[in-house]
Order: structure tokens, then C-alpha cells, then sequence
């Protein structure tokens, strides 16, 4: 498969890479990130995503079985723990925004796990990923490939 | 703005709802994130001619229920010259085409593609209905500026900020 196009704004990508960068130090659970990103890229079928970021996972010595896992995280009992349930909860919710909002209980349960500056985090990290889930699927950048 | 209430001749007027505080100030907590955040905006959608990329942001935010960005963009729209029309028959653009241009059409199209990418893919005669209105670094930034407006919609839903006070160039 080929790309349909490799062009980028260069001051986009050194922007976003920004943006997500900021967010990860901000959040500082570089584990949890991972998590975040591997499922928003699994909910918008993003390859490319998927490849990257369940690599850097296994590179951080992530457990293969909470990465087979996370699609179903709901029905893993304790393969997660309340914090990274909250997360994940609060990730498909801002993921999935055409579907209808934000529900108040997704953010309360997010709120009472991180703190406001974490949590402001942790969007920026939601909202990062859903950007370059975008940018490669609709450049439909294959898995694998270098950086584009 | 901030006083919101319906006449009618007969009847004394009913107050709207009240309004709602944001969940979260999220620039405050995370201010590096913001100024990024600000420099991809300003990054995406160079080139595009105004009135497009106004019409992007509109429909991104209105897929995404994004109440804070439709009160900016619409505004913004509006200062920038759009007609109300056009802002209000976008919703149902495909069954208003005459009011757009077809290459306003293609971008509206690939907007809502790339913005509901949960259902699957951006589909090969989207990308190329896009592609054959414009040209390489156009198509770039335009997929560009709907990555963007994404991102700021997630912020606005999740943080659930308040719509109805945006001044047009208040960011600028």
C-alpha cells in the first residue's frame, strides 16, 4: 500500500509533535500515555498509529497481555486499575465526540482519578493523538513506515 | 450576550436556561499545551482561501457538537464576509449545493470524512474528489485544518467551555 500523499506542513508536524509532547510531561505517566494513544488510534483505525505507538509500549516493557487486552478494557477486570479505567473511559469519550459529548459521569470518574492540571494534560494528549490519527489516515500513511 | 430572552407580543418574556461554567479551565492547567496548540493553528490551513476554511471549521464543529468553536467560527464566518445562508444551510449540504462552490463541496465532504473516522476510513472517492479540486500543498493543509479544528473541539467539548462571548480577532 502507498501512501496517497506524504505531504506535511513541516511547521504543522513540529507543531503537534508540540503539542502531544507537552501533554505527555504534563500527564507524567509515560505508561498510561501509551495506553491513551494505542486505543484512540485503535477507535479511529489508525495503522500507522497502532504500529508506533504498541511498539514504543513493548519497548517500555508494557505487559503484552494489558495491550491484547486493552480493545475489551471494560470486560478485563483487573488487568486495569481504576486510574487507567478512568482514562481510557474519558479517551473513547473525547474520541468519539460525534456520537454526542463529554457524559458527566466519564468526566467526574476522570476528575476524581487525575487533577485538574493532569487531567487539562491528558485532553491535550486525547485531542494530540486524534490528530495524527487523522493526519495518517487520511494520508492513509501505511504501518511501519518511517516517519512522515 | 449575556442576557438571553424570547419577546412575543403577547406574553411576558421567558428567560432562557441558565448558563454553564466550563468543567475545566484547560489553558490555565496545561499553558504549553495551549501555546502549542496556537502555533498549530496558525501553521494549518495557510493557503486556503478564508471562506473555506471557515466552512471546515464550521462543520467539523457542528459533527462534533462543539457549541464554544460554532459561536467563534460562525462569527468569525460572518466578519469574514460568509453568508448566513451558506452557514445555515451547511448542516444540510447535500442537499443544498447550489450554495456552494464544488470545490467548497469537496472540502465539506472530506471534512466529514476525516472527522467521523470512528466509522472507518476516509473512502478513496473522497480523497479524490478533494485531490482533483486541490492541488498537493493545498490538499496538505486542508487535512491539516481539520485535524486542527478536531483538536480544538475536543477541548472545547471536554472542558465543556461556554459558548456566546467570543468577539471576532479576540485571538488574533
Amino acid at each position: 500500500m502507498t501512501p496517497r500523499t506524504t505531504r506535511l506542513d513541516a511547521e504543522v508536524r513540529t507543531a503537534l509533535r508540540a503539542v502531544g509532547a507537552a501533554a505527555k510531561r504534563g500527564l507524567g505517566d509515560a505508561g498510561l500515555a501509551e495506553l491513551v494513544q494505542v486505543r484512540a488510534s485503535q477507535l479511529n483505525h489508525c495503522a500507522y498509529c497502532l504500529d508506533m505507538h504498541l511498539g514504543i509500549a513493548r519497548e517500555q516493557g508494557v505487559d503484552g497481555r494489558r495491550l491484547d487486552l486493552l480493545a475489551a478494557w471494560e470486560e478485563a477486570g483487573e488487568v486495569f486499575d481504576a486510574r487507567e479505567r478512568a482514562a481510557l473511559a474519558l479517551t473513547e469519550a473525547v474520541t468519539v465526540l460525534t456520537e454526542g459529548f463529554v457524559p458527566d459521569a466519564v468526566y467526574e470518574e476522570a476528575a476524581r482519578h487525575f487533577d485538574a492540571g493532569e487531567l487539562a494534560h491528558l485532553i491535550g494528549l486525547i485531542s494530540a493523538i486524534n490528530g495524527w490519527n487523522r493526519l495518517m489516515v487520511a494520508r492513509r500513511i501505511p504501518a511501519g513506515g518511517t516517519a512522515w | 450576550m449575556t442576557t438571553h430572552t424570547t419577546t412575543d407580543a403577547n406574553t411576558t418574556p421567558e428567560p432562557f436556561a441558565a448558563e454553564h461554567a466550563p468543567r475545566l479551565e484547560w489553558a490555565k492547567h496545561a499553558p504549553e499545551v495551549w501555546k502549542a496548540m496556537l502555533r498549530l493553528e496558525k501553521a494549518a490551513g495557510q493557503g486556503l482561501e478564508p471562506k473555506v476554511r471557515e466552512l471546515v471549521k464550521i462543520r467539523a464543529s457542528q459533527l462534533n457538537h462543539c457549541a464554544f468553536c460554532l459561536d467563534m467560527h460562525t462569527k468569525d464566518a460572518l466578519a469574514a464576509g460568509e453568508s448566513v445562508e451558506r452557514i445555515v444551510q451547511l448542516a444540510a449540504w447535500e442537499e443544498s449545493r447550489h450554495f456552494y462552490t464544488e470545490r467548497e463541496l469537496a472540502a465539506i465532504e472530506l471534512t466529514e470524512a476525516v472527522t467521523v473516522l470512528t466509522d472507518g476510513f476516509v473512502p478513496d472517492a473522497v480523497y479524490e474528489r478533494a485531490a482533483a479540486h486541490f492541488d498537493e500543498p493545498e490538499l496538505a493543509q486542508l487535512i491539516a485544518a481539520i485535524t486542527v479544528i478536531n483538536a480544538w473541539n475536543r477541548f472545547g467539548v471536554s472542558c465543556r467551555l461556554t459558548p456566546g462571548h467570543y468577539t471576532p480577532g479576540q485571538y488574533a
